[in-house]
């Protein structure tokens, strides 16, 4: 359902797409979609997960060809085949992953994206020179940043805002930021927008934001485009939008599907205690600090926070992938150490992240994958010695066909699965069993609408039959209609809990940043 | 195409690149040999005669052979859980002094109980050696290939230390040495042919070790440590104990090389145990493609390489590091030819939802 | 060293400085080479390949022509072309850089010892020493002060090379290369062809470290000339945490530890010999597991030096 306005603008707009298209192997990431972007002001790109804004600007920025339809930019059609093209063309981009050499200081990486005033290439370079003119830069921005600092030594945020400052050294027309204040507190988000907004209005600057915060949108922009589907479903003026004519262009006319059923249970006995749980991430920073978390049988217990405040190192250490620094994890009143009897006898299951990266062998078969729990069990070994390979074929047929994991051939690699098969998988793996404790992150990142349901619909079912569910996810809709109990992560502390009916999304969110 | 089972069609592509690097090898090296003064034909004719074209040559293969294959277990072994070592050399080297101090402590003892001693002193110091190595990696994080690399050196810097101070025998100045084992305790030859026991002894460790890392429980947990650590954590698998008892079968594997060399060619254990058997184990590893079914025929062609060494300076005069150089540009090829995996013979599902 | 016995006990640290130096001299230059190589995250292993091969050039050049230069500008050519073999094939997909590195190693052992049988016998002209010592009437003095003028030129390479690293764009973009893949890419620098580049000129420098050793000491050619300083310049190279002054020191604490068993030798001291040679290898050894943590990556190493690296 397309609303657009005339735009009513005199002025040619400094970036086009018309009819872009990309398509990847067999699937379709964007559709005959076309965008105008004004020379001046903040033009937002808004949509859910997988709707094709970041597939949309990495076109722009020069990472991928469109397969279909053509970029303008200043008026000349551009082709643009990496990202060097781009800058030439005026476009900068603002990336999720941080693209700063972690060793090296922030004046080196600020030295090396810009070349000095005289262009050279290949020269000496004045070190005290170049600290003045780029401390000179900075100062004309309302950041700071310290230039000695080494960048891995950084937070998120002071990252995003070098980042930042790398780009604008370089002058772009048109700046490209993905999703920057997903890492930032609200008041250093406010700081960048705002600024970012009274430079489009200071000087010829484009920048296109892409979210999905509505917040934001309204807060800042001058113009949004909203993407549904690889498909454009929205593009107006800001002044001219309300919050749910903007709701239904993102979500449009998918029927929400209806929370899964909620049964009585009893939730009096504990059976995953976290207490004093410690521990550094791969940097050697404090990623968790003291974390005291319970989760009886038959409740949903989720966890909140913005992603980089622990979740992950919370995942790995119940997952026997990280050591803790300190503290202890308690199962069944229990100490408990990962092994795989007490695995066995918890049946505490645990499905991290990205299960590709962090819970299958990509070159092994699914078949094998699937049977990682039980290839030394009784019935799929003799004498847990052996393996019998004929059981375990059997039994990843079956766990396919329940779990709906295609395509239906067995012996294919894990990697040759779609993310949303592989997610499947896994899960098929954690629950072909019943289960008493199951640890999950992030189950539905990257999915459709279906298969979401469907995997909520299987955590619940676990819930109901008596299972201490622990839920890690960043998708605060989710937690809200899953979870019995919230908890909040932020900076690896536990700074908020609250029960299902006490929750309350915006003190929530404002404690996922720190208020 | 899309039809065929993924695994043949693996297996297909291993094949034809095989194929094509022995016939870029051995173009190029004919051009090598052309441009030396010798007819390439006559090379190549004559590296097949000093290799397989009799029952002599057979046997001068298969005794070469033989320590390739024990000392190529260093390398395939780790290789299983994604590890890379090449302290193949220096676990040689330790397991054929441990096996001639063995013979010297044992002397006097009868012959048989002395050769198991020597082997057991050769498994262990060889496996220690190298499951230290992966102890390092495993608590430390010390890059392992760095720190064998490094062991190489101080082991051959400990045999020579070892065999001209405490081990050493005063009657062997030419070239110092430990006193000699005893030709009744030194390992026979297999019945009905001039090739040591040895040869047994890397067949039986190639094949017990395939059954061990494809049929059992152990061999899988192996696999997942190797294909993903995460996910074997995520399993509750026993990263350690795994991870340094294949370090200890690695090691143990060259030692055994070592022993074989002491025991079957030497007599004592010298400075002739640095031979570089250990780098051509490697080599034999990465032309099996860490197989262990594969390690076998790949030892007994390179055995016939080396063997036809001697058959080609006789007839054209050629150093014999001209089988040094064949090895080299079959390895580099070997690698490169790497590159085209997946790509010939692609694998693209077709999803029918 | 014949003199050193005149003066007594002053003669082992005499004797200990001119051997550092010497037998630094190839550890030096290969050194330098791995670190550049290094520097921009990929690791050689076959420049002991590159050494052999480029000893056996040099003496084989220096032995038509008469000049030993060009000898050594005929081992750095050789060496360029090895390490351009290995960054070429490093930077196919999937490829295992450890490995290739251990084929060119055999290969360039079995070239050269191939190409050299002719040259085993007959003497080529050897590369000039500046004598430093020239002030002392004592033989002995004048002998341990003579420096070879390869170390002279391996000094001033360190220290433009640390230059290099830390004040130029070139230097800057190396780093970052080695530092992170995205980074580099983000900022337009061809990761592929800066690595090959590398690897090129570290094969270079490692030609001219064997040229040292057929040139100057111990000065022939034969098949049992260098004792493993390509292999060990990756060791030296972590030792060093990959600074190019650092690599001087740690050249000339290798090159001194190797010098210390004939040097204890020439004054009668003669056990222990073949420990003291495994001294540098157990010290870097050391030096690894007391700086490495299980999680955690070596401190100073390039970030996307990967030792397991495919790619």
């Amino acid at each position: 359902m397309m609303r657009s306005k005339h735009n009513g603008g005199l002025e040619r707009p400094i970036l086009e797409t018309l009819g872009v298209g990309k398509v990847f192997g067999a699937s379709r990431a964007l559709d005959d979609v076309t965008l105008k972007v004004a020379p001046r002001g903040i033009h937002a790109l808004l949509g859910e997960n997988g709707a094709g804004k970041s597939t949309l600007v990495k076109c722009l920025a020069g990472f991928h060809r469109p397969t279909t339809g053509q970029i303008t930019i200043g008026g000349r059609e551009q082709v643009l085949r990496s990202p060097k093209d781009a800058h030439a063309a005026g476009v900068g981009m603002v990336y999720q992953h941080f693209t700063l050499a972690p060793n090296l200081s922030v004046l080196e990486n600020l030295v090396l994206a810009a070349p000095d005033s005289h262009g050279k290439r290949a020269g000496r370079i004045d070190w005290a020179a170049e600290r003045q003119r780029f401390a000179e830069r900075i100062d004309d921005l309302p950041f700071d940043a310290d230039l000695e600092a080494t960048v891995a030594s950084l937070s998120s945020g002071q990252k995003q805002k070098v980042e930042i400052i790398k780009q604008l050294c370089l002058g772009p027309r048109i700046l490209i930021l993905d999703e920057p204040t997903s890492v930032l507190t609200p008041d250093e988000a406010d700081e960048v927008l705002g600024t970012l907004h009274q430079m489009t209005r200071d000087q010829d600057l484009a920048v296109i934001l892409i979210t999905h915060k509505m917040r934001e949108v309204f807060a800042y922009a001058d113009r949004v485009t909203v993407l549904r589907g690889g498909r454009v479903t929205g593009d107006d003026e800001i002044a001219a939008l309300d919050a749910d004519t903007l709701s239904d262009m993102m979500i449009g006319e998918v029927e929400i599907v209806r929370s899964p059923d909620r049964a009585p249970t009893a939730t009096d006995r504990i059976l995953l205690s976290v207490e004093e749980l410690t521990a550094d991430n791969d940097r050697g920073v404090r990623a968790l600090d003291a974390v005291n978390l319970g989760v009886a049988a038959g409740e949903i217990v989720g966890v909140a926070g913005v992603s980089g405040n622990g979740q992950t190192e919370l995942a790995q250490v119940l997952a026997g992938q990280r050591r803790a620094v300190a503290g202890r994890i308690r199962v069944h009143d229990e100490s408990y150490g990962g092994t795989r009897a007490e695995i066995a006898r918890h049946r505490l299951h645990c499905l991290p992240e990205e299960p590709l990266r962090n819970a299958c062998v990509a070159d092994m078969s699914v078949a094998d994958n699937l049977a990682f729990r039980s290839f030394d069990g009784p019935g799929y070994s003799v004498g847990g010695v052996f393996t019998r390979r004929a059981p375990l074929a059997r039994r990843a047929a079956t766990l396919m066909e329940r779990f709906n994991v295609k395509p239906r051939e067995p012996r294919l690699p894990m990697a040759s699965l779609s993310g949303g098969n592989v997610q499947r998988a896994a899960l098929a793996r954690e629950l072909a069993d019943d289960v008493d404790i199951l640890v999950v992150t992030n189950p539905c990142f990257g999915l459709d609408v279906a298969a979401v349901a469907q995997i909520h619909a299987q955590l619940m079912d676990a819930r109901n039959k008596g299972a201490a569910v622990l839920l890690i996810s960043e998708d605060l809709d989710e937690l809200l209609a899953l979870a019995d109990r919230l908890v909040v992560l932020f900076e690896g502390r536990v700074v908020h809990q609250c029960t299902r009916e006490e929750a309350d999304r915006r003190s929530i969110g404002q404690k996922m940043t720190g208020y | 195409m899309t039809s065929l089972h993924p695994g043949l069609r693996a297996a297909a592509e291993s094949v034809l690149l095989i194929v094509m690097t022995f016939v870029v090898t051995g173009v190029l090296f004919a051009l090598f040999v052309a441009a030396a003064g010798a007819p390439p034909s006559g090379v190549f004719y004559d590296i097949y005669l000093g290799a397989f074209g009799s029952w002599f040559s057979w046997q001068n293969t298969l005794t070469r052979a033989a320590p390739f294959m024990l000392a190529a277990l260093c390398t395939a072994l780790p290789a299983r859980l994604g590890l890379l070592v090449i302290g193949n050399e220096g676990a040689l080297v330790i397991g054929g002094v441990a096996a001639a101090a063995a013979g010297i402590v044992l002397n006097g003892v009868a012959p048989l109980a002395v050769q198991i001693g020597m082997f057991a002193a050769a498994g262990i110091a060889g496996g220690l050696w190298i499951a230290g190595a992966l102890a390092l990696r495993h608590y430390r994080g010390v890059n392992e290939t760095i720190s064998t690399l490094l062991l190489n050196y101080l082991a051959i810097a400990l045999l020579l230390w070892l065999v001209g101070g405490p081990l050493h025998d005063p009657a062997s100045l030419n070239k110092p040495s430990t006193p000699s084992i005893g030709s009744a305790n030194m390992l026979g030859d297999i019945p009905g042919m001039s090739v040591h026991w040895g040869l047994v002894y890397g067949v039986v460790a190639c094949a017990l070790l395939f059954g061990l890392f494809r049929y059992t429980t152990f061999g899988f947990a192996a696999r997942i440590i190797g294909g993903n650590v995460r996910a074997a954590q995520l399993n509750g698998l026993a990263v350690a104990r795994i991870t340094l008892t294949v370090g200890f079968l690695a090691g143990a594997a060259a030692g055994v090389a070592g022993m074989v060399e002491v025991a079957a060619v030497h007599g004592r254990a010298n400075e002739s145990l640095v031979a570089g058997y250990g780098y051509v184990g490697i080599l034999v590893a990465f032309l099996a493609r860490q197989n262990l079914a594969m390690i076998v025929p790949v030892a007994i062609l390179l055995g016939g390489i080396e063997a036809s060494g001697g058959l080609l300076q006789r007839h054209f005069e050629l150093p014999d590091a001209t089988t040094t150089v064949l090895q080299g540009t079959l390895f580099i090829l070997l690698l490169a030819g790497e590159s085209l995996r997946g790509r010939i013979f692609p694998i693209r599902v077709v999803e029918r939802s | 060293m014949e003199h050193a016995a005149d003066l007594g006990w002053w003669g082992v640290p005499l004797a200990l400085l001119a051997g550092a130096i010497r037998s630094s001299t190839p550890f030096l230059f290969v050194s330098l080479g791995e670190c550049l190589t290094e520097k921009s995250g990929r690791i050689n292993l076959g420049l002991e390949g590159t050494l052999v091969m480029g000893a056996m050039t040099a003496y084989a050049i220096s032995f038509v022509t008469g000049s030993p230069w060009l000898g050594v500008i005929g081992a750095a050519g050789v060496g360029l072309i090895m390490g351009a073999v290995h960054g070429f094939i490093c930077g196919l997909p999937r490829v295992n850089h450890i490995a290739v590195g251990i084929a060119l190693m055999i290969l360039g052992v079995g070239l050269a010892f191939f190409l050299g049988k002719p040259l085993i016998q007959p003497s080529a002209a050897q590369l000039p020493g500046i004598s430093l010592g020239a002030w002392s009437d004592s033989r002995a003095v004048q002998a341990a002060l003579n420096v070879n003028a390869l170390f002279v030129i391996g000094v001033i390479l360190a220290f433009v090379m640390a230059w290099v690293f830390r004040s130029t764009r070139i230097g800057l973009a190396i780093r970052t290369v080695g530092d992170s893949r995205d980074a580099a890419r983000a900022v337009g620098l061809d990761v592929k062809r800066i690595r090959l580049l590398t690897t090129a000129a570290g094969g270079a420098l490692a030609g001219i470290g064997g040229s040292f050793l057929s040139l100057y000491y111990p000065g022939s050619w034969n098949e049992g000339l260098s004792s493993g300083q390509g292999l060990m310049a990756v060791a030296l190279v972590i030792f060093a945490r990959w600074d190019p002054i650092k690599c001087l020191y740690a050249s000339l604490l290798f090159g001194g530890a190797g010098a210390l068993g004939p040097a204890l030798q020439s004054v009668g001291v003669s056990t222990g010999y073949y420990l003291f040679n495994a001294a540098p290898y157990l010290l870097t050894l050391m030096v690894m597991v007391a700086s490495s943590s299980r999680d955690r990556a070596l401190a100073g190493a390039p970030g996307d030096l990967s030792i397991n690296a495919s790619s």
